[in-house]
C-alpha cells in the first residue's frame, strides 16, 4: 500500500468543463450544406456549369466573335459550317450581251419533227460563282433552247434539274447563269426547242466555277484594305463562319449569340419576377388564411382563366408597339402579369400546411415573431416548391419566348431570338439543316440544364430531404 | 401520320421508278386528266374573275379574236376585222356555231356587252369595256345599256365605236368578258344561267358535259367548234380540285394528274424524283413602291434615288429570291409585251441604273438636307405575309441598314390587309406587284396616273398623265409606244418605284403531253392546241 501525502493543491476545487459537448466538425451554415451536397450531384454540376457558359456566351461571346448578327453576306447564303473559304478577287460585274449568230436563222423555214443536238456546248471564259457564260453551236432547226441545271449527271431526258432559261432563236447561242452559284460542280444540259415545246435531245457538261468576290464587296467587308491598291487576280481569304450562314448569308454564330440574350433575358428574368410575386402574393394568403385567403385565392383563379395570347396582343396595341418593332417588353409584362398564380397557389398549400406544424407550435410558445417565424421556418421549408416552380418556369419562359417569336409576335427582325431563328430554319429544314439544328439544339440544352440544376437544387435545398440521408 | 405518309411516297417512288405507268395521259382516246386549283366560282363569262373560272371559260367559249399556241392575237368567232381611231367592225364567220347547231350572231356580243356592263350584273371586269363608247357611262348607270357603242349591223357584221382610240381593242376581245352569250338561252335559264354544265351554251373548242360541284368537271372536244380540226385532245377531264401544292403533287408522282405547280417546297422533292421541271414566267411585275403623299419623307425625289441607287435587281432574283424562273425586274414593262413590230423592251430597252454607292449616299445626303433631317426616320416597308415576301423585306432592310443607314421597320400584313394599308397609305415602302389583264402596255401604263385608283402610292405627275393620255388616245402604235418609252424613262428619272423582279413559276408536265401552252393573259395553261403523244 502506498502512502499518499494529500497537498493543498487536491483539495482545490475541480475545474468544471465549459463545453458540455465536442463539435468535432467545422460548423455549416445552411446555404453551405446545400453547396456541399449540390456538389455532389454530378448532373446538377454539369447543368449549371452549361448554365453558366451560357451567361458567359451570351455576355462575353459579342467580345471574343465581334460579327454583326445582321450583316448579309450575300456571296455565303446558307453556307453550312465549314472552314473558312478562299475566293479569287475581281473586277466588277459587266453585262454581257450573249451571242446571237448573224449568219443563222432565227426561225427555220419550217419545224422539223427532230432536230440534233447542239454541238460544242462550252464556257466562254472562266466559270466563276458571279456568272457561268455557256455557248454552243446552233442546230438546223431550232427557233430556240432551253438551259438546264442540275447538281449530279443526268440520267435521262427527264432528269435534267432546274430549269433557268431560254432562248429565243435558233441563232441566240449563249445563256449567262448567275442563279445562286456554288463553287462546286454543276451539270448544264442545252435542249433545243421550236419556241415553245422541247426537241428530246441534250447536251451535258460539268463546270465547276471557282469562287470569287468583287473589289467593291472586299473592300466593304474590309478583307482589303485599299481597293484601288489590291490586286485582282489575288487569293483572299473570306470571313469565317464557324457555325455556318443563315439564307441571307448572315453569321449563324453571331445570331445565336445575339438572340440568346433575348431567349435568357425573358426566361430568366420573367420567372423570376413573377415567381416572387407568387411567394408573396401565396405566403401572404397561406400564413392569414381565413376570408383573405378565400379572396385572393378566387382572384388568382380569376388570373389563371385570361388567355395570354390575347393579353400579349392587348398590350403590344396598348403600349403603343408598332409594326416592325420588337414585342419582347409587352411579352415579358404578360408573362408577369398572368404566371404568378401557378406558383402563388403552391406556396399557399405549402404554408397552410407547415403552419400547422407541431414546431411552428412551439417556436411561437417561445416566443418567436411572425417574420421570424416566416423566414427561419416557413419559408426554408417551402424552398423546395418554390425551385421547382422556378426551375421549371425558366424553360416555360424560353418556350414561351420561342413559340410566340415563332408565329411572329415577337422579335422584331433583323434581331433575332432561338425561337425566330427555329421559324426561320424550319422553312429550310431538308436542303440546309444547320440553320433549324443550331438554334433549336440550343434551346433544348438551355431547358435541360435549368431543369436538371434545379432538380439538383431541390434535392440540395429541401431542408426536410436531410432526414432521409 | 408522317410515317404513314413517308411509307405511301416510298411506295409511289418505287412505282414511279419502275415506270412513269399513269392514267392521267391516254394517247388511243387522247384524253387528259388534270387538278382544278379550285371550283370554279363564276362561269358567267361577264362576270368570271378568278384564274380558275377564265382558264375554264376560255376552253369552252370563245370570243371576236383568240390567242394562238404562240400567244398571238388569230381570228376566232371574227374571220376579219377593220380598225381605226373611231372605231371597228368585225365579220364574223359563217361557221361559228353555238354547241346547239345555231350560229353565233353579232347581237349576242352586243347583248353580252350591255348586259356586262349594266350596273345590275355588278361585274367587277366592267371596266374592261370601258373603250367602247358609252361603256363606263351605262356602267355607271347614266345611259341605259341600249346607248352602248356596238351595234349589230346584221347578224354577220359587228361595228364598235371607241370612246376614245383603242389600238389594242382587238387583244381585249380575247378576254371572257367580251366573249358572246345568246339572248334567248340566257333569259331562259333566268338565275341558274352557268350555275350548271347544262345552264350553259358553248362555242369554243370544248364543251363541258359533266359538272359535280366542288368534286369534279368534264369538258369535251365541241364537235360544232368552227376549227375542230386542229383540236386533237377529245377530252379534258377535272377529276380533282385541290389547291395544295403537296397533295397535287403526288397526285402528278402517282400519274392521276398531267400537270401541277410547285412552289419553293415541292421543288426540290421533284428534283429527288427526277422528275422534268419547267418555268414560265407569269407576267406579272414586283416593285418597290413609294408613298408619294404629302409629308412622307419618300416624297423627297432625292431620298427616292437614293434608294434606287443600291437596290440591284439581279441580287434580288439571284441570290434573295433564288428559285429559278424570276428576271431581274429592269422596268414596270415586263419583256413580254409587244412593242410596234417586235417586243417592247427590244425597241425601248429599259434604262439601266447603275448600283453607286457613293452617288446614293450623296443624293441621301442631299436628301436630308433638303427635309432639313439630321437623320432619316425609320422608314416601315409594308409587305405580305408569305415565307418569300419576309425574305425579300429582311433582304432590304439588312441592304438599306448597310448601305445607307437607313432604318426600315417590317410591317408584315396578309395580302387582304396589306392592300387596305396601301390604300390607307399607311406605309412609306411597299412590296407591291402587278399583273397583267390585257395583252398591252397600257396594263402596266396607266398604274400610276393620278385618276388610276391602283395608284395606291398616290403618286401624282401632269407629265406621266399626259403621256399616258396620248398613248390612250392614239390608235398608231409608233405614236403609242413612243409615249410608253418616254414613260418608261419617266418612271427611272422620278424613281417613281424601283423594279424588283418579273415572277416566274415552276412546274410539272406529264412528258406525254405536247403543245400546252402558259399565258400571261387569258386561260392558264391552256390545253386547246395539246396531243398525247405516243
Amino acid at each position: 500500500m502506498t502512502d499518499v501525502t494529500p497537498t493543498a493543491e487536491d483539495f482545490s476545487p475541480a475545474t468544471s468543463s465549459i463545453s458540455v459537448e465536442q463539435i468535432s466538425r467545422p460548423s455549416l451554415s445552411y446555404w453551405q450544406d446545400a453547396w456541399i451536397r449540390l456538389k455532389k450531384n454530378t448532373r446538377a454540376i454539369i447543368s449549371l456549369y452549361i448554365v453558366l457558359s451560357l451567361a458567359f456566351f451570351t455576355l462575353l461571346g459579342p467580345i471574343f466573335w465581334n460579327v454583326d448578327p445582321s450583316l448579309q453576306d450575300l456571296n455565303q447564303i446558307s453556307q453550312a459550317p465549314s472552314l473558312p473559304k478562299t475566293a479569287v478577287l475581281v473586277g466588277q460585274y459587266q453585262r454581257w450581251s450573249g451571242i446571237v449568230l448573224e449568219d443563222f436563222p432565227a426561225e427555220p423555214a419550217d419545224y422539223p419533227d427532230s432536230v440534233d443536238a447542239v454541238t460544242d456546248l462550252r464556257p466562254f471564259e472562266l466559270a466563276t460563282t458571279q456568272q457561268v457564260r455557256l455557248v454552243w453551236n446552233p442546230v438546223v432547226g431550232a427557233a430556240g433552247y432551253n438551259i438546264y441545271r442540275n447538281q449530279r449527271l443526268p440520267e435521262n431526258f427527264n432528269d435534267l434539274g432546274l430549269p433557268l432559261g431560254s432562248t429565243y432563236g435558233g441563232n441566240e447561242v449563249s445563256y449567262e447563269d448567275r442563279l445562286s452559284l456554288e463553287s462546286r460542280p454543276y451539270y448544264y444540259a442545252v435542249v433545243p426547242t421550236d419556241g415553245l415545246d422541247e426537241y428530246e435531245v441534250y447536251t451535258v457538261i460539268e463546270v465547276t466555277p471557282s469562287m470569287i468576290i468583287t473589289l467593291a464587296e472586299a473592300s466593304d467587308r474590309q478583307l482589303i484594305k485599299d481597293a484601288n491598291v489590291a490586286q485582282t487576280g489575288t487569293a483572299l481569304k473570306l470571313e469565317f463562319h464557324p457555325f455556318g450562314t443563315d439564307y441571307l448569308g448572315r453569321d449563324m454564330l453571331a445570331r445565336l449569340m445575339q438572340g440568346a440574350r433575348v431567349s435568357l433575358f425573358i426566361g430568366i428574368v420573367a420567372p423570376f419576377i413573377y415567381v416572387i410575386m407568387g411567394i408573396v402574393y401565396g405566403g401572404f394568403a397561406g400564413y392569414f388564411g381565413g376570408t383573405i385567403d378565400s379572396l385572393l385565392m378566387r382572384f388568382a383563379d380569376f388570373v389563371v382563366a385570361l388567355p395570354f395570347l390575347l393579353f400579349m396582343i392587348l398590350f403590344k396595341i396598348a403600349f403603343g408597339i408598332g409594326p416592325g418593332e420588337s414585342g419582347i417588353f409587352p411579352m415579358l409584362i404578360a408573362l408577369v402579369l398572368l404566371l404568378w398564380p401557378a406558383t402563388a397557389r403552391l406556396v399557399r398549400g405549402q404554408v397552410l400546411q407547415i403552419r400547422e406544424q407541431g414546431y411552428i407550435e412551439a417556436a411561437r410558445l417561445l416566443g418567436a415573431k411572425p417574420h421570424y417565424l416566416i423566414l427561419r421556418h416557413i419559408i426554408p421549408n417551402t424552398m423546395g416548391v418554390i425551385l421547382v416552380t422556378l426551375t421549371f418556369a425558366v424553360p416555360a419562359a424560353i418556350f414561351t419566348e420561342a413559340f410566340l417569336s415563332f408565329i411572329g409576335m415577337g422579335v422584331a427582325p433583323p434581331t433575332p431570338s432561338w425561337g425566330s431563328m427555329c421559324n426561320e430554319g424550319v422553312k429550310t429544314m431538308l436542303s440546309h439543316p444547320h440553320e433549324l439544328i443550331f438554334p433549336a439544339v440550343f434551346i433544348s440544352i438551355t431547358v435541360l440544364a435549368f431543369n436538371l440544376l434545379g432538380d439538383g437544387l431541390t434535392e440540395a435545398l429541401d431542408s426536410r430531404m436531410r432526414s432521409r440521408e | 401520320m408522317r410515317v404513314t405518309l413517308a411509307a405511301v411516297l416510298l411506295l409511289l417512288f418505287n412505282s414511279v421508278n419502275a415506270e412513269f405507268n399513269t392514267t392521267s395521259v391516254n394517247f388511243d382516246s387522247q384524253s387528259i386528266t388534270i387538278a382544278l386549283t379550285q371550283e370554279p366560282p363564276q362561269l358567267n363569262g361577264m362576270k368570271a374573275t378568278d384564274q380558275v373560272s377564265i382558264l375554264v371559260l376560255s376552253h369552252i367559249m370563245e370570243g371576236l379574236a383568240r390567242y394562238d399556241r404562240r400567244g398571238n392575237i388569230v381570228p376566232g368567232v371574227a374571220e376579219r376585222w377593220e380598225i381605226d381611231e373611231k372605231g371597228a367592225t368585225f365579220w364574223l364567220r359563217d361557221n361559228a356555231v353555238w354547241s346547239d347547231g345555231l350560229p353565233v350572231t353579232a347581237h349576242d356580243f352586243v347583248f353580252a356587252w350591255q348586259n356586262a356592263l349594266d350596273p345590275a350584273t355588278a361585274s367587277e371586269y366592267a371596266f374592261i369595256l370601258y373603250p367602247i363608247k358609252n361603256g363606263e357611262a351605262v356602267n355607271r348607270g347614266e345611259l341605259a345599256p341600249s346607248e352602248l357603242g356596238a351595234y349589230a349591223e346584221d347578224d354577220r357584221t359587228l361595228r364598235v365605236e371607241f370612246s376614245r382610240p383603242t389600238g389594242y381593242f382587238v387583244n381585249l376581245t380575247a378576254f371572257t368578258t367580251y366573249f358572246p352569250v345568246r339572248r334567248d338561252f340566257f333569259e331562259s335559264r333566268g338565275d341558274r344561267y352557268a350555275a350548271d354544265a347544262g345552264d350553259l351554251l358553248f362555242n369554243g373548242p370544248f364543251k363541258m358535259t359533266k359538272w359535280v360541284h366542288s368534286a369534279s368537271l368534264k369538258m369535251v372536244k365541241n364537235e360544232n367548234y368552227w376549227d375542230r380540226e386542229n383540236i386533237t385532245l377529245n377530252a379534258i377531264d377535272a377529276q380533282y380540285i385541290t389547291a395544295d401544292t403537296r397533295a397535287r403533287l403526288n397526285l402528278f408522282i402517282d400519274g392521276k394528274i398531267v400537270h401541277t405547280a410547285l412552289d419553293g417546297e415541292t421543288y426540290k422533292d421533284a428534283l429527288t424524283q427526277r422528275f422534268r421541271i419547267r418555268r414560265f414566267t407569269t407576267g406579272s411585275v414586283f416593285f418597290l413602291e413609294f408613298n408619294h403623299r404629302a409629308h412622307r419623307v419618300t416624297r423627297n425625289l432625292d431620298l427616292r434615288r437614293a434608294i434606287q441607287h443600291v437596290f440591284d435587281p439581279h441580287e434580288m432574283v439571284n441570290k434573295v429570291l433564288a428559285t429559278p424562273g424570276n428576271l431581274p425586274g429592269e422596268s414596270l414593262f415586263p419583256v413580254w409585251l409587244n412593242g410596234v413590230d417586235h417586243k417592247f423592251r427590244r425597241e425601248y430597252p429599259a434604262p439601266i441604273v447603275q448600283i453607286d454607292i457613293s452617288r446614293a449616299k450623296q443624293y441621301l445626303a442631299k436628301a436630308r438636307e433638303e427635309l432639313g433631317l439630321s437623320k432619316i426616320p425609320p422608314l416601315v416597308l409594308l409587305a405580305s405575309d408569305s415565307p418569300t415576301a419576309a425574305k425579300q423585306a429582311e433582304y432590304l432592310q439588312g441592304l438599306l441598314k448597310a448601305k445607307l443607314d437607313l432604318d426600315i421597320k417590317i410591317d408584315i400584313q396578309t395580302f387582304k390587309q396589306r392592300l387596305a394599308k396601301m390604300t390607307a397609305g399607311d406605309f412609306d415602302l411597299v412590296n407591291a406587284g402587278w399583273g397583267p389583264d390585257f395583252d398591252d402596255v397600257m396594263t402596266f401604263g396607266d398604274l400610276f396616273a393620278s385618276w388610276n385608283l391602283n395608284n395606291r402610292g398616290r403618286y401624282t405627275n401632269p407629265d406621266y398623265d399626259r403621256l399616258v393620255r396620248t398613248a390612250m388616245n392614239s390608235a398608231v402604235p409608233k405614236i403609242r409606244m413612243d409615249a410608253m418609252g418616254e414613260l418608261q424613262q419617266l418612271i427611272v428619272d422620278d424613281a417613281i418605284i424601283v423594279p424588283q423582279y418579273e415572277q416566274g413559276v415552276i412546274y410539272l408536265l406529264h412528258p406525254r403531253l405536247k403543245g400546252v401552252v402558259r399565258r400571261v393573259v387569258g386561260a392558264d395553261p391552256d390545253y386547246t392546241y395539246a396531243r398525247v403523244v405516243q
